[in-house]
């Protein structure tokens, strides 16, 4: 039986990942932090005396917060020895850097990492990273495995600096005997309605979107419930290491834009390559991010195979498009 | 990166389409976890900012069709679709029905994009293009088909020549044309072919693969018909006075069919050489412009870029005896760079005969 915490509950992926971990049976507790109010859908998770599910609200890019909540009297009692760390993500505000112009997530995995090392009952911690630190080249068609080489140019945009420094902080303490460390990378993520998350180009809120003429890079995609369940397959496992998990499905950015309501519009290079350097000029990074980037140009596939052969992690949701209420195509996923 | 993993404690199940996922494919048991998600999402909790949608998955196509009736439910996405017979335009009028059922037999098998770009609707799409070129512009022939292995993984090595590649469209055309059950073989391009916008979306969407290792070895690995022009751009700017005279050869492809443990068939492909001759490759400006060549021929640059068309001279293809070298050596000869260079000559050798004795 496992007491775990989960980070950002609050955030569409923590929120998926606390449901399917409510319904475990081999789940006793659960301790889920939040920046925001507790989401509605929780309140009902709260009955019973001693709750089975725990809402706390905190600040996890601040040290004193984070260092209090770890050695506080309800973590003891909740006898919490799992950490589930899901990253910023969605509409969520980037939150002003804390030390040194650290972004908020990079210092969050910092934090939480740091400190589950230091806990007494903590023994894995289980963390969702992004599949965009993979080193892009030249083509439409990149077969990327865990061993694929990470993007460290200097110059890559903020947004998958944070990203690739999470991975790297994660990946330094795979060897630990003291904590078990597995890292999930996960392509796209999307959500039945239309919703997705992760990608740097396509996330935040609905609208257009650019991209460079004449490229449209595959790439692959999950299901925020294939997600969930990887998390819960990795949770349950003694392995350590990172693992890609994605859907079989592979789809073409401007699909994909136009499937999630962010229709790409194809714009000459080079004046991407103005507005970019505009862009840079006037501090506006995550503007830079959407402008430029491998990711508009050439396509990632990631193989999957590692996670299917030792972790016994399958896709069991597929990624589609299905007609909703309102008669517009949006991006949908079923089971198998 | 990859981490220390330990050994999995038991196989994973795959899930067959079709089949009940939520049900353990070992105990015949329902997950409760699962019937409990699928419960919560039948539910639509409130809270959640979800916009309540019929849970069919469709095609694009078919629901532009019939807006208002209940989309079809299928299996899988397919995007954008394709109906078979094709659209009878002018171009499609030209492909014949053995044709149009070969190309049926392979999008049959194709389902939106694989893994490498490869898109139905863009193949089905440009056939009929490619087909009236292979019958009407080049009026390609071809002999000894029979020596194509109808499956399993292998490499065709072919020469290459001319300015625009039509002599890479041609051998895939002939292949596909010439196969039972039709392969589409996957022609591997310059890495720089990447980088040039709209070519690359093109180049992969019609079935062409960057030329990475990781490709190569991803694609012998799936059993798949990979054509190889192992003298890379070399081939294409050599001057009217060295046609049909092989250039170096790079190896690469030597390596990955030995450790695929596939044939290598040679191809003699007659006619791409004096579709644009080059009468002089200006090389300084060709760096200048970060291009493989830069050309003179009859028509270049005096016609401006109609000049690079290809003139419409007739095509021969012949392919060779397979070459088996995983036969004598394993995988590991691989790793012999001597070794891999001799074999690579090797092919060379077949391919130049085949060319000079086809050109008698």
């Amino acid at each position: 039986m496992k007491s775990v915490l989960i980070t950002h509950a609050d955030l569409p992926l923590g929120r998926r990942i606390a449901k399917v971990l409510w319904h475990d049976p081999k789940v006793l507790r659960i301790l889920a932090l939040g920046e925001g109010a507790i989401p509605r859908v929780f309140n009902s998770y709260r009955d019973g005396v001693p709750p089975r599910f725990v809402y706390e609200r905190i600040d996890l890019a601040r040290q004193r917060s984070v260092s209090e909540l770890f050695r506080s009297k309800r973590m003891r009692v909740l006898g919490v020895d799992s950490v589930v760390y899901v990253p910023r993500h969605g509409a969520a505000p980037e939150g002003a850097p804390v030390v040194a112009k650290i972004p908020a997530r990079t210092a969050e995995a910092r934090l939480v990492l740091h400190h589950a090392q230091e806990s007494r009952s903590i023994r894995s911690l289980i963390a969702l990273g992004s599949a965009f630190v993979y080193k892009l080249a030249p083509s439409n068609a990149n077969q990327l495995t865990e061993r694929s080489e990470l993007d460290l140019d200097p110059e890559v945009a903020p947004e998958l600096r944070s990203w690739i420094d999470c991975d790297m902080l994660f990946n330094a303490e795979f060897a630990s005997a003291r904590l078990r460390v597995l890292l999930l990378r996960v392509p796209t993520v999307v959500a039945s309605g239309g919703f997705v998350y992760l990608h740097p180009g396509l996330e935040g809120t609905a609208g257009l979107r650019v991209r460079p003429a004449g490229f449209d890079p595959l790439g692959s995609v999950i299901s925020d419930k294939d997600v969930a369940r990887a998390v819960r397959t990795a949770l349950h496992t003694d392995m350590t290491g990172v693992f890609n998990v994605a859907a079989r499905e592979l789809l073409p950015l401007s699909v994909l834009g136009r499937w999630t309501r962010r229709p790409c519009i194809p714009v000459p290079g080079p004046l991407l390559a103005i507005a970019s350097g505009a862009a840079a000029q006037f501090g506006g990074e995550r503007l830079r991010g959407r402008l430029e980037g491998p990711y508009l140009r050439y396509g990632m596939s990631l193989d999957t195979r590692r996670a299917a052969e030792e972790l016994g992690f399958t896709p069991r949701y597929r990624v589609g498009v299905a007609r909703a209420g309102d008669g517009v195509m949006r991006v949908e996923a079923v089971a198998i | 990166m990859g981490g220390n993993g330990k050994p999995p404690a038991a196989p994973p199940v795959e899930v067959a389409l079709g089949s009940n996922p939520f049900v353990d494919a070992l105990s015949g048991e329902v997950d409760p976890l699962e019937a409990w998600l699928a419960a919560l999402d039948r539910l639509a909790v409130k809270g959640e900012d979800v916009v309540p949608l019929r849970p069919q998955l469709v095609t694009p196509s078919a629901a532009a069709a019939t807006p208002a009736a209940q989309p079809t439910p299928i299996a899988e996405p397919r995007a954008p679709d394709v109906e078979l017979p094709l659209p009878q335009s002018a171009l499609a009028r030209l492909v014949g029905e053995e044709a149009n059922q070969k190309l049926a037999s392979l999008l049959g098998r194709i389902d939106g994009w694989d893994r490498f770009g490869l898109s139905r609707s863009a193949l089905a799409q440009a056939f009929p293009f490619f087909y009236a070129l292979y019958k009407l512009y080049f009026r390609v022939q071809s002999a000894d088909h029979a020596k194509i292995p109808s499956t399993g993984p292998i490499v065709l090595a072919a020469n290459h020549g001319g300015l625009l590649p039509f002599d890479g469209a041609m051998a895939v055309l002939d292949v596909l044309l010439h196969t039972e059950p039709p392969r589409l073989p996957r022609a591997i391009v310059e890495r720089w072919a990447g980088t040039l916008p709209f070519v690359n979306v093109f180049f992969a969407r019609v079935g062409q693969v960057v030329g990475t290792h990781e490709n190569f070895a991803r694609l012998l690995g799936e059993g798949e018909a990979v054509l190889v022009f192992p003298e890379g751009v070399e081939g294409i700017r050599k001057p009217i006075t060295q046609r049909y005279r092989l250039q170096h050869f790079h190896v690469g492809f030597v390596e990955h069919a030995l450790r695929a443990r596939a044939p290598i068939v040679p191809m003699a492909i007659l006619g791409s050489d004096d579709q644009a001759p080059i009468l002089f490759d200006v090389k300084p400006l060709a760096r200048l412009l970060g291009l493989p060549t830069a050309p003179i021929t009859p028509t270049f640059p005096w016609f401006g870029p109609l000049g690079l068309l290809p003139y419409p001279v007739r095509y021969r293809i012949v392919y060779g005896e397979p070459l088996c070298f995983h036969e004598r050596f394993d995988s590991e000869a691989a790793l012999d760079p001597g070794l891999v260079r001799a074999l690579a000559n090797q092919v060379r050798r077949a391919i130049q005969t085949l060319v000079d004795k086809n050109r008698a």
